[in-house]
Parts: structure tokens; C-alpha cells; sequence
């Protein structure tokens, strides 16, 4: 599951407390990665500081990994199946049904 | 992206419309508009007490509070929604009765309102009506949908009971509380869900009538 995030996005923190549980959750099945578009360092160290969100984390300056995937907005969330493939893409603050339904998926693949 | 949660909520707007239309007993004057107030109102405190809840500053991102999606919390909404709605008909007895099968009619459109929102589904299924999202492979059961039925016949059970003292507002908590607690078991979940504060709702629901009742409570009788 990759997450593009900015500090300065107000959606993405309403999401990152879910994020964080759900990385709890499905941590030892799904790989959890977070994207940090068109933000400054200090700005997103604060971040997750703030958040934990104790998962590997990609600095994205000029937005190239979301650009590539597609997507708009942000936050945006990926999901890759297990083998590498872009299964679904969520624009916008993602609900907890949603992340639990795309995350169960994922790991149904993976099995 | 929360356009399609203003999809969902104009849809409950109109099944409380018609809710009010078909069952128009007793309804206090500008009923829809204050059931619409009440339920904004409901929505907001829900989401700040979400907000405090998942450890963010309201007073510090108060844009987060109109970011529906990330979350509202269902028992600080539903009192919100209940004592909003008894202080602007001003009158805690008879209205909340009169407005309770729309309510729940209201609700059912909001769970309907899935449909714009792209997110019925719940667990896997093999049900032959099962659905499948895009590029998967597991069907999964239509869970919002099949809470919107159950609450459009809640609602019409509720309209259908006498005028005993908050029966109906009683029976419509209950109905809302039961069929949110039988369809989340169909839910996939992280935090696990109010379940608690559902089985409350269906407790408080069922007693309501009978407080109402009691010689202290609203419907008592004043000595002769």
C-alpha cells in the first residue's frame, strides 16, 4: 500500500491516525510505504512526529511516483497486488471500510 | 473527493422529505428543515469528537472538521442529533415521536447513498449477489445495502406503532442501533467499531418508553 502525504494536506492528517492502526493490523502482511510529495523536510519529520506512522517513508519533491501511477489530489492511496501490479487507486481521505476492504484484498492475493 | 459524500447526504435529505410526507402525524412546523439542522449539527460534533479522539487539535486544524471521511464519531452524533433536535422544536415529548420514522427513513438514504460513494461492499461472499470491486477477485456481500433495506422497513415498523410517549423515538434508536449492530459483523473494520455504543443504543431504545413513563419522567401523570 503506497500513501502520498504532505504535511501541509489537512485531509492527510484526518487520515494518518487510521493509517497508523491499520498498519498495526496488517503491518506483517502488507507492505505499508508513504510518499511525501511538494513538501520541505522539516515540515514532514514534524509530521511524523506528530502522527508515528512507523512505516519506510519516500521524500517526492516534485511529485514524480503519484504522477507516474496517476491519481489527483492528494492524499492518494495505492494498492499493488503482491506481484508488483497497481490493483486500485483511492483519491482523496480514505475510510476505514475502504482501507479494510482494499488491505483485505491484497493480502487474499498474497496467499 | 467529498462530493459524492454530499451525494449520499442529499439523498437522506430526500427520503426525510418523503418520510415526513407519508407520515405527516404530528410533525412540528419545519420539520425537514430542522431535522436537516439537527443532523448537520450531529455531523460536526461527531467529527470533533473523532478528531480529539484520533489525538488531532481541532482548534489548531479546524479545516479537518468538514473532512467527513476521516471519520465521525456515531454515539457523540447521535446524542448531538437528539438534544439538537428536542431544543430547536422545543419540545423534548411529543417531537422526537413525530419525526422518528423519517429519521430512520433519512438514515436508510444516507447508507444508500453508498452507491455515489463506490463503497457498499463489506465481507467476502459467495451469495449469488454478491458483488466484486474492480480487479478482485473475492464477491463481497453489499452490506450498506442491505442496511438501507433493513432500515426502510425499520422505518416503516416504527410509523406504524401507537402514540405511547417516545415508543416511536425509542423504537426508532433501537432499530437504528440493532441494524448497525447485526450488519457490522459484515464489516471489515481496523478499530473494531462502536459495537458498544450500539448495544446501548438498542438498550436505551427499548427502555425509553418506560422512562417516560416512570413518575419522574416526562409522561407522568400530574396528581389530581
Amino acid at each position: 500500500m503506497v500513501n502520498v502525504w504532505a504535511s501541509w494536506c489537512m485531509p492527510c492528517r484526518s487520515e494518518a491516525p487510521l493509517l497508523d492502526r491499520a498498519h498495526a493490523e496488517y503491518g506483517d502482511r502488507v507492505e505499508f510505504i508513504g510518499i511525501d510529495v511538494q513538501d520541505s523536510q522539516a515540515g514532514a519529520k514534524q509530521f511524523l512526529a506528530e502522527f508515528g506512522l512507523d512505516f519506510t517513508h519516500f521524500f517526492d519533491r516534485d511529485r514524480v511516483i503519484p504522477n507516474h501511477y496517476g491519481g489527483f489530489g492528494t492524499p492518494i492511496t495505492f494498492f499493488f497486488a503482491p506481484h508488483g501490479e497497481l490493483m486500485r487507486t483511492h483519491n482523496g481521505v480514505i475510510d476505514e471500510q475502504t482501507l479494510a476492504i482494499n488491505l483485505d484484498d491484497v493480502t487474499r492475493l498474497g496467499e | 473527493m467529498e462530493f459524492t459524500l454530499l451525494w449520499a447526504v442529499l439523498t437522506a435529505a430526500a427520503l426525510a422529505w418523503i418520510g415526513l410526507r407519508i407520515w405527516p402525524e404530528r410533525v412540528p412546523a419545519h420539520a425537514l428543515d430542522r431535522l436537516l439542522g439537527a443532523g448537520i449539527t450531529a455531523l460536526v460534533a461527531g467529527r470533533l469528537v473523532a478528531m480529539i479522539a484520533q489525538g488531532v487539535n481541532p482548534l489548531t486544524a479546524p479545516g479537518d472538521i468538514i473532512v467527513i471521511r476521516g471519520g465521525v464519531s456515531t454515539a457523540a452524533a447521535a446524542l448531538v442529533f437528539i438534544a439538537t433536535l428536542a431544543w430547536t422544536t422545543r419540545s423534548v415529548r411529543d417531537a422526537l415521536d413525530a419525526v422518528a420514522p423519517a429519521t430512520v427513513l433519512a438514515l436508510a438514504g444516507w447508507h444508500a447513498g453508498c452507491v455515489w460513494r463506490g463503497a457498499c461492499l463489506g465481507s467476502v461472499s459467495d451469495l449469488p449477489w454478491a458483488w466484486a470491486l474492480p480487479g478482485s477477485q473475492a464477491t463481497r456481500h453489499p452490506v450498506e445495502i442491505y442496511t438501507a433495506t433493513a432500515l426502510a422497513i425499520g422505518a416503516w415498523v416504527v410509523s406504524r406503532l401507537g402514540w405511547r410517549l417516545w415508543a416511536r423515538a425509542g423504537a426508532a434508536l433501537a432499530v437504528i442501533s440493532a441494524v448497525r449492530l447485526l450488519t457490522e459483523t459484515l464489516r471489515p473494520s481496523i478499530t473494531g467499531g462502536p459495537i458498544a455504543w450500539y448495544i446501548a443504543g438498542v438498550v436505551i431504545g427499548l427502555i425509553a418508553p418506560l422512562v417516560a413513563r416512570a413518575p419522574w419522567g416526562p409522561g407522568a401523570r400530574a396528581p389530581t
